[in-house]
C-alpha cells in the first residue's frame, strides 16, 4: 500500500513545481519566510544551512489558536500532535516528543516531553515570534534535537519611552473557550520591565458524530460533546531587561498551569456508564492531568573586545500528575494517606547554563560554546510507570561561517557531548504478592518485583553539521546541508516499566539502550521574485539506532496490558519533502499553496514507524491590505496507510477554512479584531497524531473562534 | 545551466527516494478475534468453567491468545469489594497457537474458582501473532452463584 501512495504523493508535489516558473509571491498575510538567519542574533547562532521558517508576530495573531503548536501546525513540515481540542504539541517532519527542542529566550523547555498527554507549556498570547529549523540541530542544542528546533524569541524593547500595554481577549465556539490577556510594560532609559497575565478555560470540545467504536463496543456520545475533555490554563511571566553600550542583560520568571480532563471512555476500558452526560460541560472531573511549569531564567551579553560574549543560566521546575479514583488490581494496596487519588507524578527540576562567545570579520564568523545542564526527577503516586532519574549532560561546540564572494557561503560546526544518567530502583510489592497469588514461582516474582532495576549510564557522542548556500542570482539560491545528530537516551527510554493510561499499553524501557543517533541530508531551494515565491525543501534521514516501542510478542504480567511494548533501536529511515508556492493574482487576491509528505520506514522491522504525519496541503487565497484581510483555505489531508504495528490507517480529510482580520486606530490604542472559522462544513475526520485518535474520537466539528486585542 | 543541474540532482533524488519506498512491507495486519462465547453480558457461574468458544485468524501466522479477567465492581476502576469469605477472581493465562494461519478455539479450561465475589468482571481476550501485531477486546460478565450455563452443556 505505501508503494502505491508515494510515488502519488511525488507526483502530486513535482505536479506544482511547474506552476512555479510563472513567477508569484508568498501571501502576505501567511508570512512563511523561507530564511537562513545568519547569526545574527545570539543564543542559538543560527549559522547553519539548515531550512527555517520564521513564524512573526502577523501570522502568530492571524492564526492564532490560544495554543502555539496549533498555529505551528500551519508551517509547512510542521505538524501538530492533539489532545483534544485544548493542548497540543509540535511535530517536525514527523519527530515529536524528545526529538524535537522547544527553546525559550535561548532555554531549552524541560518537562516530561515524552507524554503525549499534555501540551507545550508556554503561553501563546505572549509569543511574539517562532523560528523553527528542521532537521538535526543538536550541534546547537545538545541531545534532543534530532527532528528540528522550535525557537521562541522575545522581541526587541520598544523605541518609545513610557508605559505600553496590550489587554487581548478570545472567545472559540467548538469548547467554549473563554480566554484573555492582559500585558503591560514600562521603559525608561536602559531599562524595561514586562509583565504579562493569561488565563484561559475551555469547556468539553464538540465532535460531529453522536457514537464512537472502540474495541467492538459502540459508546454513546452524549449531546455531541466529548465528555470530561474541558481544561484550563494559567500563565504568568514577568522580566526586567537592561541594555546600555555594549552590556545586554536580562531576568526572567514565568509560570504556566495546565489541567486538562481524559474522556473517560479513552482511559481504561470504555465503559458506557462512565459516559453519561453529568449536565456540565465545564467541569474537570477525575481521569486529568495537571501540568506546572515554573522557569527562572536570566541572559547576560557583553561586547568587548571585538567579540560577543554571552551567558544563559535557568532553573525549570516541571510537575506534572495524572489523577485518577485510586483502583488497584492488587488486594493488598491501599489508597496513599495524602493524595489517595493521585496515580502518576513527575517533578522535574533542571538547571541549565549556556555559555558561548562569538567573533569574526566580515566573511569569517566563529563560535565556541559550553552548555551544561542538570536533572532531577521525583516521582510519586499509587501506580508506577517511570523511576527517579539524575541525569547530567555538558557538550563542547565550535561553529562556523565563511563567505566566498558576494555568492557562496559555508557553515558549519563540531560538538562534543557527555552525558549520564543514573536511574534509581524501584521495587513492586503489591505486584509480587499478586503474582504469588497468582501461583508464579518464586524466581519469577524475583525477576517482575522491580519495576525499575538501578542503573548508571555514561554517554558520549559527536555531532556535527556542514552546510554551504549558493546565491545562483539575485532570484534563486541553494542550500545543502548534511548533518550528524544524537541523542541521549530518555530515562522512560532505559526504566519504565508499566501500563501508561494514557498510552494503555505495558510500555519498558531497556537499561542497555545506547544513544541515538542520525544523519540528515537536506536540500532547499527557493525562488523569489516580484509578486512571486517558490521554495522546496527535500530531505533524507538514517538512523543506526532510532529508539522507539517495539511490540515484542511476550505477554506482560502486568493487569490490563496485552504484550509489552519495549523500547528498542532499529535502522530507520525519514525522507519527505516540503514545497511552498505564492503568488499574486488579479484584483489584489494572492495564492498560497504549502505541501508536505514524510515516508518513514523501519528497516529491521520492515514496517514504517508510528505517528507518521499523512501527506498534506494547503491552498489559501488571501485578500485584504494592512487594515483589513480575509482569507479562504482548503486544507486537504491524505489517507495515512504508513502505519506500524497496532497502529490503524487514518482516511484522509478535505476541510475548509476561512478568516478576517480588522484593524482599528481609536486615539493612541489600537484594537485588532481576527475571526476566524475552522472546518466550515463540521467534517467528520481523525487527525492520525492526535492522542484521542486510538480511540476511534473524531476531531473536534465547526469552530467559531474570536480574538480582539487592544493595544496601546 | 546551473538550473538545470539543479533538477537533475532533485530528479535523482526524488528516484532514490522512490526505490527506497519500493521495499515491501513486513506483516502488520493484526489477527481477528471472533468470540462466540462467552457473549457480553453474559452470566457466568461460579464454581463452574466457562464455555469459552472463537475462531481466530491472521493473515500470516498466529502466535498466542491470552485470557484475563478481573471485576469491574465499581464501574469505573478496581477497588476490592471482597469480604471475608469471597475475594475478587481474577484469572490470567495464555495460550500458545502459534504457526496456525487460523484455529477455532472451544475450551472449558477456565474455572472460576468457588470464592469468587459476585458481580460484574471484564473478561479480556488478546491474541498476537507471529509479528507483534495484536487484536483485543472486552467482555462485561457477570459471576454469580445462580443462572449462566453449565460446563456439561457441550
Amino acid at each position: 500500500m505505501v508503494v502505491g501512495f508515494f510515488p502519488t504523493a511525488c507526483a502530486c508535489l513535482l505536479a506544482v513545481s511547474p506552476v512555479a516558473d510563472g513567477g508569484c509571491d508568498t501571501t502576505g498575510s501567511v508570512r512563511l519566510e523561507g530564511v537562513v538567519v545568519r547569526g545574527a542574533t545570539s543564543g542559538s547562532g543560527r549559522s547553519l544551512a539548515l531550512p527555517v521558517e520564521v513564524a512573526g508576530r502577523g501570522f502568530l495573531r492571524e492564526f492564532f489558536t490560544g495554543d502555539l503548536s496549533r498555529t505551528l501546525g500551519r508551517v509547512a513540515g510542521v505538524r501538530s500532535m492533539d489532545i483534544g481540542s485544548g493542548f497540543a504539541k509540535p511535530v517536525i517532519r514527523g519527530m515529536g516528543f524528545n526529538r524535537v527542542v522547544v527553546s525559550e529566550n535561548g532555554i531549552k523547555q524541560e518537562g516530561q516531553q515524552w507524554g503525549a498527554d499534555h501540551g507545550l507549556e508556554i503561553d501563546a498570547f505572549g509569543v511574539e515570534r517562532v523560528t523553527v529549523v528542521k532537521g538535526p540541530v543538536s550541534l546547537l542544542y545538545g541531545s534532543d534535537a534530532m527532528g528540528g528546533a522550535v525557537e521562541i524569541s522575545r522581541g526587541l524593547p520598544p523605541a518609545k519611552e513610557g508605559i505600553y500595554g496590550e489587554v487581548a481577549m478570545m472567545a472559540k465556539s467548538v469548547n467554549g473557550t473563554l480566554g484573555g490577556s492582559v500585558m503591560v510594560g514600562a521603559k525608561r532609559g536602559s531599562w524595561f520591565t514586562r509583565f504579562r497575565y493569561s488565563e484561559r478555560h475551555f469547556g468539553d470540545y464538540r465532535v460531529p458524530t453522536d457514537t464512537i467504536v472502540y474495541l467492538t463496543r459502540r459508546l454513546p456520545i452524549h449531546g455531541r460533546a466529548l465528555k470530561n475533555t474541558a481544561g484550563a490554563e494559567r500563565d504568568a511571566e514577568g522580566h526586567v531587561e537592561y541594555l546600555s553600550g555594549g552590556y545586554h542583560g536580562w531576568l526572567a520568571a514565568s509560570n504556566a498551569y495546565q489541567k486538562v480532563g481524559f474522556f473517560p471512555g479513552a482511559h481504561g476500558i470504555p465503559d458506557a456508564s462512565r459516559l453519561t452526560d453529568d449536565g456540565n460541560r465545564w467541569n474537570v472531573e477525575m481521569p486529568y492531568s495537571v501540568v506546572n511549569h515554573l522557569k527562572l531564567s536570566t541572559r547576560q551579553q557583553l561586547a568587548r573586545w571585538g567579540a560577543l560574549f554571552s551567558w544563559d543560566a535557568g532553573y525549570q521546575g516541571n510537575r506534572r500528575e495524572e489523577w485518577s479514583l485510586f483502583h488497584t488490581h492488587y488486594g493488598g494496596q491501599q489508597p496513599p494517606e495524602r493524595f489517595p487519588d493521585r496515580e502518576l507524578s513527575f517533578f522535574l527540576e533542571t538547571l541549565s547554563s549556556s555559555a558561548s562567545a562569538r567573533w569574526g570579520t566580515e566573511g569569517r564568523e566563529w563560535t565556541v560554546g559550553w552548555d551544561a545542564q542538570g536533572q532531577w526527577n521525583r516521582v510519586g503516586g499509587y501506580a508506577f510507570l517511570l523511576p527517579d532519574y539524575d541525569r547530567w549532560t555538558t557538550g563542547l561546540f565550535a561553529l562556523f561561517t565563511f563567505r566566498v564572494g558576494e555568492r557562496f557561503s559555508a557553515s558549519g560546526g563540531a560538538r562534543y557531548d557527555r552525558g549520564r544518567v543514573s536511574v534509581a530502583a524501584s521495587e513492586d510489592v503489591y505486584l509480587a504478592d499478586y503474582l504469588r497469588g497468582r501461583g508464579y514461582d518464586e524466581a519469577e516474582i524475583e525477576y517482575y518485583r522491580w519495576r525499575a532495576y538501578g542503573a548508571r549510564r555514561h554517554f558520549g557522542d559527536v555531532s556535527a553539521s556542514f552546510g554551504a548556500e549558493w546565491r545562483v542570482d539575485e532570484r534563486q539560491s541553494l542550500r545543502i546541508n548534511a548533518g550528524r545528530g544524537f541523542r541521549l537516551p530518555g530515562a522512560h527510554e532505559l526504566a519504565s516499566n508499566g501500563v501508561h493510561h494514557g498510552a494503555f499499553r505495558h510500555e519498558q524501557g531497556d537499561p542497555s539502550l545506547s544513544s541515538e543517533r542520525g544523519w540528515q541530508l537536506d536540500l532547499s531551494y527557493t525562488r523569489e521574485g516580484a509578486g512571486f515565491s517558490f521554495s522546496f525543501s527535500p530531505f533524507c534521514s538514517f538512523f543506526r539506532n532510532y529508539i522507539y516501542l517495539i511490540p515484542t510478542g511476550e505477554w506482560s504480567v502486568l493487569p490490563h496490558a496485552g504484550q509489552i511494548y519495549r523500547y528498542a533501536g532499529a535502522r530507520v529511515v525519514f525522507a519527505g519533502a516540503e514545497l511552498s508556492l505564492g503568488m499574486d493574482l488579479p484584483g489584489g487576491f494572492r495564492y498560497h499553496f504549502t505541501g508536505e509528505y514524510v515516508y518513514t520506514r523501519n528497516r529491521d522491522a520492515r514496517v514504517p514507524l508510528s505517528f507518521s504525519p499523512p501527506a498534506s496541503a494547503r491552498n489559501v487565497l488571501s485578500w485584504g491590505g494592512a487594515r483589513f484581510r480575509c482569507h479562504a483555505e482548503w486544507q486537504c489531508t491524505a489517507t495515512q496507510r504508513q502505519v506500524a504495528r497496532n497502529e490503524d490507517p487514518t482516511p484522509g480529510a478535505n476541510l475548509f477554512h476561512a478568516g478576517a482580520t480588522g484593524t482599528l486606530s481609536l486615539g493612541g490604542a489600537r484594537a485588532e479584531v481576527t475571526l476566524s472559522l475552522q472546518n466550515l462544513l463540521g467534517t467528520r475526520y481523525h487527525n492520525h497524531l492526535s492522542f484521542y485518535r486510538k480511540v476511534e474520537i473524531p476531531e473536534p466539528g465547526c469552530d467559531i473562534q474570536m480574538v480582539i486585542r487592544v493595544s496601546f | 545551466m546551473k538550473t538545470k543541474t539543479f533538477w537533475r540532482c532533485l530528479a535523482f533524488a526524488v528516484t532514490a527516494l522512490f526505490l527506497a519506498a519500493a521495499c515491501e512491507d513486513s506483516d502488520n495486519v493484526s489477527p481477528v478475534i471472533d468470540l462466540e462465547e462467552p457473549a457480553d453480558g453474559d452470566t457466568l457461574r461460579i464454581g463452574a468453567g466457562v464455555h469459552f468458544e472463537m475462531d481466530l485468524s491472521d493473515n500470516e501466522a498466529l502466535k498466542s491468545y491470552r485470557v484475563a479477567f478481573h471485576d469491574n465492581f465499581d464501574g469505573h476502576g478496581h477497588d476490592s469489594r471482597a469480604d471475608e469469605e469471597t475475594i475478587s477472581f481474577t484469572y490470567d493465562r495464555s495460550w500458545d497457537v502459534s504457526g496456525k494461519k487460523s484455529t477455532h478455539v472451544h475450551h472449558h479450561d477456565i474455572i472460576i474458582a468457588a470464592n469468587a465475589t459476585p458481580g460484574p468482571y471484564h473478561m479480556e481476550v488478546y491474541c498476537t501473532d507471529a509479528s507483534g501485531n495484536e487484536a483485543y477486546l472486552v467482555r462485561d460478565v457477570v459471576l454469580s452463584h445462580e443462572g449462566g450455563e453449565d460446563d456439561d452443556e457441550d
